[in-house]
């Protein structure tokens, strides 16, 4: 006789196992649902006995049968465990979340756990598989991510320009000076200044002179190749970095954005003016140990537009 | 850290436990390398498992057969039974993914989907063959918790940095996967709490006395 304690621990079981919120499905070697439990009738829609020896992929066709296969294959041949994570796929199956009003999911994310489950000859026909609801997780951990690359560009992103800031662009002037080394790449380097900056502050306001300013990101990130690193190296100043590139290259392209800039008129607070911009260019040369010194050289050089009478390009002497 | 958590002798392996867990994990490991060779049709090579009590915060010390400047990439899973409670970590080189790629017969691009397909596969056959192994011979069933990605192409130093910690020692096992005519070296690193090595050591003296 069964113990009816027993039998009473085995109902309450089952009971747990048909209410838990957690989906099982068992399948047989043929990938045919033998079992399903209330998580997989509510979330799915489907009745257990309308799913009842049907394929698994016929239920599901959203589930990659190659993937899901080598995995079941893996648990009967070596009749361990095997998991998945919504990492590796968001879901197995896919089904709405708890929250279909207020979430910011669409699906459930799930994990899953595989097991094998021994039949009375000690061979693993049957697999049972486990679905986790871990869309909370899933959401916070993606929502985590995504803040800390917002942040992470926000750090390297100068708030006026939306050009890089300084500090970011000198680590990339860094890199590209290791790069051009390793490989024997040339590269050159673009420093501008916007002339006679200051009157324009003092005649019509900062306000005035920050629209300059942020047109004049705007028209640099328009302008450049999206290979080339622009920046705002300090309170009117940019650079330029143009990798694999000529300064006789540099040159081209420094004179088209000159004319251009002087060409437009910029409209802030009623207030209509033009501006011009000094350009210096330097390309990189073996001697330089020190990215200071490449610097150094496009600074000179935008030094001697300047004396010269502001609205022009230099290429530095070194380049000569 | 609280001071009661602090033990006021560390704990000593003999020599005799330590090669009864070698001579366990051994056993174990032969049990998984008779798996893997059916599943990937490939011949394990089976060395010596090292098994070594370390101070948590030496832990990368652990992974002698690794370079510890080179990107790597690690899975780690928990398990908890019969009040024995670890981590099994699953670390290898990223200049070893073609060959374990190639291994697994995986085919298509190279992704960082990939990339994390594959840690998962490789640590789902090789942490759950060496857990089964274990598991029977030290007369027990582990639950598994889900793999998670430890972290991805930083070195190894970056890698197993571990955080607060009530416990000082950890007793590690580490196997060194090799494929016969295969250049693949991929790790795998068993932690045990400190409270888990007193149980362990009742469970194994049971098994020295026969």
């Amino acid at each position: 006789m069964t113990d009816p304690q027993t039998l009473r621990d085995f109902h309450w079981m089952l009971e747990i196992l048909q209410t838990i919120d957690v989906g099982l499905v068992v399948i047989d070697d043929e990938y045919r649902i033998q079992s399903w439990n209330a998580f997989m009738e509510n979330h799915s829609g489907r009745r257990a006995h309308t799913v009842k020896a049907k394929n698994l992929y016929d239920v599901f066709p959203e589930l990659p049968k190659e993937w899901f296969s080598q995995k079941v294959e893996t648990v009967r041949q070596l009749n361990i465990r095997a998991f998945t994570t919504w990492e590796q796929r968001p879901y197995l199956v896919r089904f709405r979340t708890y929250h279909p009003i207020t979430s910011t999911a669409e699906h459930m994310y799930q994990n899953s756990m595989l097991y094998p489950l021994m039949d009375t000859k000690g061979s693993v026909s049957f697999v049972a598989i486990v679905i986790f609801d871990v869309t909370d997780i899933a959401t916070s951990k993606l929502a985590l991510q995504q803040a800390n690359s917002e942040l992470a560009r926000l750090s390297r992103t100068d708030a006026l320009t939306q050009l890089f800031n300084r500090g970011f662009w000198q680590e990339c002037l860094y890199r590209e000076m290791q790069r051009s080394r390793r490989h024997g790449h040339t590269a050159s380097l673009i420093i501008f200044d916007v002339d006679h900056f200051k009157p324009v502050n003092d005649t019509h306001g900062h306000t005035v002179g920050d629209e300059v300013l942020r047109h004049l990101g705007r028209e640099t990130r328009k302008n450049v190749r999206e290979t080339d690193i622009a920046g705002r190296y300090g309170g009117e100043e940019f650079g330029v970095i143009l990798p694999e590139t000529s300064a006789a290259e540099a040159l081209v392209f420094a004179e088209r954005f000159r004319k251009l800039i002087a060409s437009q008129t910029i409209q802030a607070e009623g207030v209509e003016l033009s501006i011009t911009l000094s350009l210096g260019i330097a390309e990189i040369d073996e001697n330089m140990k020190q990215v200071e010194e490449w610097i150094s050289a496009a600074d000179a050089a935008l030094y001697v537009s300047k004396d010269e009478g502001r609205n022009r390009v230099t290429v530095s002497s070194q380049n000569r | 850290m609280k001071p009661e958590a602090i033990r006021a002798e560390p704990i000593v392996l003999s020599d005799i436990q330590r090669d009864c867990y070698q001579e366990i994990a051994n056993v174990a490991m032969g049990q998984a390398a008779d798996l893997l060779a059916r599943l990937l049709n490939v011949f394990v090579e089976l060395p010596i498992p090292q098994v070594n009590l370390f101070e948590i915060t030496d832990l990368h010390m652990a992974l002698q057969s690794l370079d510890q400047e080179e990107a790597a990439s690690a899975v780690c899973q928990g398990f908890a039974g019969d009040g024995i409670t670890g981590e099994a970590l699953i670390i290898f080189n990223d200049s070893n993914f073609d060959d374990i790629a190639r291994l697994m017969n995986y085919t298509g691009e190279h992704s960082e989907a990939m990339h994390v397909e594959l840690l998962m596969d490789v640590a789902n056959i090789l942490i759950g063959a060496f857990l089964k192994g274990l598991a029977e011979q030290l007369d027990l069933a582990f639950s598994q918790g889900h793999p998670a990605v430890l972290g991805q192409h930083k070195p190894i130093r970056d890698l197993l940095r571990p955080t607060h910690q009530s416990w000082h020692q950890t007793l590690a096992i580490e196997i060194i996967y090799a494929l016969e005519n295969h250049p693949v070296n991929c790790d795998l690193l068993l932690l045990f709490t400190e409270d888990s090595i007193e149980v362990m050591n009742k469970k194994i003296a049971y098994l020295l006395e026969d």
